[in-house]
């Protein structure tokens, strides 16, 4: 992340250096305002799932959740601490729900959890996992063409799903196949 | 299909009450969690977006754009959808932009639409996931997973266009 950020950042600024000088300072600005912004859009999502997924917890239901999961998930993640599976199982089953926005602090506790087992391969599973979207149904895309005048919003829902299944089965055998050669 | 989220408020109301869980609580408890998550994050928010955002105000943006359009083209990706697959990673909100022109311009049913609506709802903001993922993690050494996850998104980007030409 780091080479990235300094390639692409440096690069920019060299550019913007030559071609508008005068530039540079307002849209670092208004980066950071975007920002701002999306770490407010951000709250909001996760101010109702963490409230819901507070409660969710205190009542045992997503020790339940867990352990319905945990043959599965134990399996793929190769590990046995029970707080990080718990994590794990929720963020499967928000993803599956196709609520994203639940998914992503659930999936932040369960790599806290493995970093304390220095399970660091499991930790980047998950990440491929869910940076290939696992979602079963897009709201977001079906709702836009419903509002733009689709004559049928849900014919995408097949392809995207095929799609979503390819895209993530090839990036974790890309990953596993990945881990042998290169460390 | 829109009862899904309903269903799940209920569900977990319901089981709360039930095993007589303080719900305003630990509900606040919830929210609490989530002012200081969200906190943790904005620095690595605040400094990805402003890189975004020079690299799009510094006409980089565009011009691998305009680079690339002709690649994905020999790769059976429409021009039209370039953009849409390069900023993805990097941004949700700025995808989502692009997707909505995207069908506003071409029409919701139109063979481009349904294209940039696959790409889009099968890929992830690869980007900013790992930065919120790893936020406070010591190992950042992404590199490989970060490869294989665009690596990935690529060639099911390439497939769904096949693929919405047949269904």
């Amino acid at each position: 992340m780091n080479v990235i950020f300094c390639a692409v950042f440096f690069l920019s600024l060299i550019v913007l250096t030559v071609t508008a000088p005068e530039k540079l300072l307002s849209s670092l600005l208004s980066g950071a305002e975007n920002s701002a912004k999306m770490a407010l859009t951000l709250f909001c999502i996760y101010a109702v799932w963490m409230g819901l997924s507070n409660l969710a917890e205190k009542s045992g239901l997503s020790k339940s959740a867990a352990k319905a999961l945990t043959p599965l998930t134990k399996k793929i993640f190769k590990t046995s601490n029970p707080a990080a599976l718990e994590s794990l199982a929720m963020n499967m089953s928000c993803n599956l729900l196709g609520i994203g926005g639940a998914a992503t602090p659930y999936a932040v506790k369960a790599i806290a959890e493995l970093e304390k087992d220095k399970n660091n391969w499991a930790q980047k599973l998950l990440f491929v996992i869910n940076a290939t979207s696992v979602q079963l149904l897009p709201t977001t895309v079906i709702a836009l063409r419903a509002s733009a005048g689709s004559a049928s919003a849900f014919d995408i829902f097949l392809p995207s799903l095929i799609c979503t299944s390819i895209s993530t089965a090839l990036a974790v055998a890309l990953y596993t196949f990945g881990r042998r050669i290169w460390r | 299909m829109a009862l899904i989220i309903p269903v799940v408020f209920i569900v977990v109301f319901a089981f709360a009450i039930y095993k007589k869980v303080k719900i305003y609580d630990e509900f606040s408890a919830g929210v609490k969690e989530a002012v200081n998550f969200t906190i943790s994050l904005i620095p690595c928010l605040a400094a990805i977006f402003m890189m975004c955002e020079l690299f799009e105000a510094s006409g980089l943006a565009d011009g691998l754009t305009k680079l690339l359009s002709p690649v994905f083209g020999v790769l059976g990706i429409p021009r039209e959808l370039t953009k849409l697959v390069l900023i993805k990673p990097f941004s949700g909100s700025g995808s989502l932009a692009y997707l909505d022109e995207i069908i506003k311009n071409y029409g919701a049913d139109s063979y481009i639409a349904r294209c940039a609506c696959v790409c889009f709802g099968s890929s992830e903001t690869v980007f900013y996931i790992s930065a919120v993922y790893f936020a406070g993690m010591k190992n950042k050494k992404l590199a490989m997973p970060i490869a294989v996850v665009l690596i990935s998104t690529l060639v099911t980007t390439i497939f769904a266009c096949l693929i919405c030409r047949v269904i």
